[in-house]
């Protein structure tokens, strides 16, 4: 016979609501903070990725998309990090 | 709860689960929690990548330089500081030639590159001219001097035999 499943609140399991643990939360809105603002250097070098598409600098285009395919990759780690990452309340 | 039922749960999502199990509906099932908002501003960020790449992409595969040989006045026709406006590469492109010098011959296209007004040589003040949002360029590199155009104008190669000028090519500016 297998072990019960948990059932108590905050269980990552069931999807509950949660909170950080003290003293994270100002951490979290940290991170998520920054995660707002590097997508919106990510939608600033979409512009100006164009902008030099138009203009005939591939050199410049290229480089504009590989930091916006590293902000990515980061939100991928994080995302990764977050999923080992088990929550406890 | 048999083994039938737990491994029924377990191939749900954490959310199908908990419903399952807490078949009752509150206001938490609206809210989005941390995770999932990070979640859906990683796939938001693939979004914004893979649109510079696809320009990135763009920008190596396609040859962004249009036109082919045209004839497209004497050279003696053109005085020193003068201008000739014509049609390059297409009958509806406007481009405009210079004479900056004896020697010399600029040409652009006379597309504005901030809306696409016509833009015309200013012999005053020697510059070229968008009239619709004052956007100035320089007449010897076609460079943005003042006003709204983002880039500067595209440039027109030229070619001279037997006193004749042809436009070569149009490049991006």
């Amino acid at each position: 016979m297998s072990a019960p499943l948990r059932n108590v609140p905050g269980d990552p399991q069931r999807g509950m609501p949660q909170n950080p643990s003290p003293g994270q939360t100002g951490l979290v809105l940290l991170g998520i903070s920054m995660g707002i603002l590097l997508m919106s250097v990510q939608l600033w070098l979409l512009t100006l990725a164009f902008n030099l598409y138009l203009s005939g600098n591939r050199r410049g285009t290229l480089i504009a998309a590989i930091v916006s395919g590293c902000v990515f990759l980061g939100g991928l780690a994080m995302l990764g990090v977050l999923r080992r990452t088990r929550r406890i309340r | 709860m048999t083994d039938h039922e737990r491994q029924s749960l377990s191939n749900r999502t954490r959310d199908d689960r908990w419903h399952a199990e807490f078949p009752f509906e509150w206001d938490a099932d609206e809210l989005v929690s941390r995770r999932q908002l990070l979640r859906l501003s990683v796939w938001a960020s693939g979004a914004l990548f893979a649109s510079t790449g696809v320009l990135a992409l763009l920008g190596y595969s396609r040859d962004r330089t249009r036109g082919s040989l045209r004839a497209i006045v004497k050279a003696s026709d053109v005085a020193v500081g003068d201008v000739h406006y014509f049609s390059y590469p297409g009958p509806d492109d406007h481009a405009i030639l210079l004479r900056l010098t004896q020697d010399r011959f600029v040409a652009y296209s006379g597309t504005c590159t901030h809306l696409s007004c016509a833009v015309y040589w200013d012999a005053a003040q020697r510059r070229l001219l968008c009239p619709c949002h004052k956007g100035v360029f320089h007449p010897e590199t076609g460079g943005v001097l003042a006003g709204p155009p983002p880039r500067p104008l595209p440039r027109i190669e030229l070619s001279e035999a037997n006193g004749m000028l042809y436009a070569v090519q149009e490049t991006p500016g």
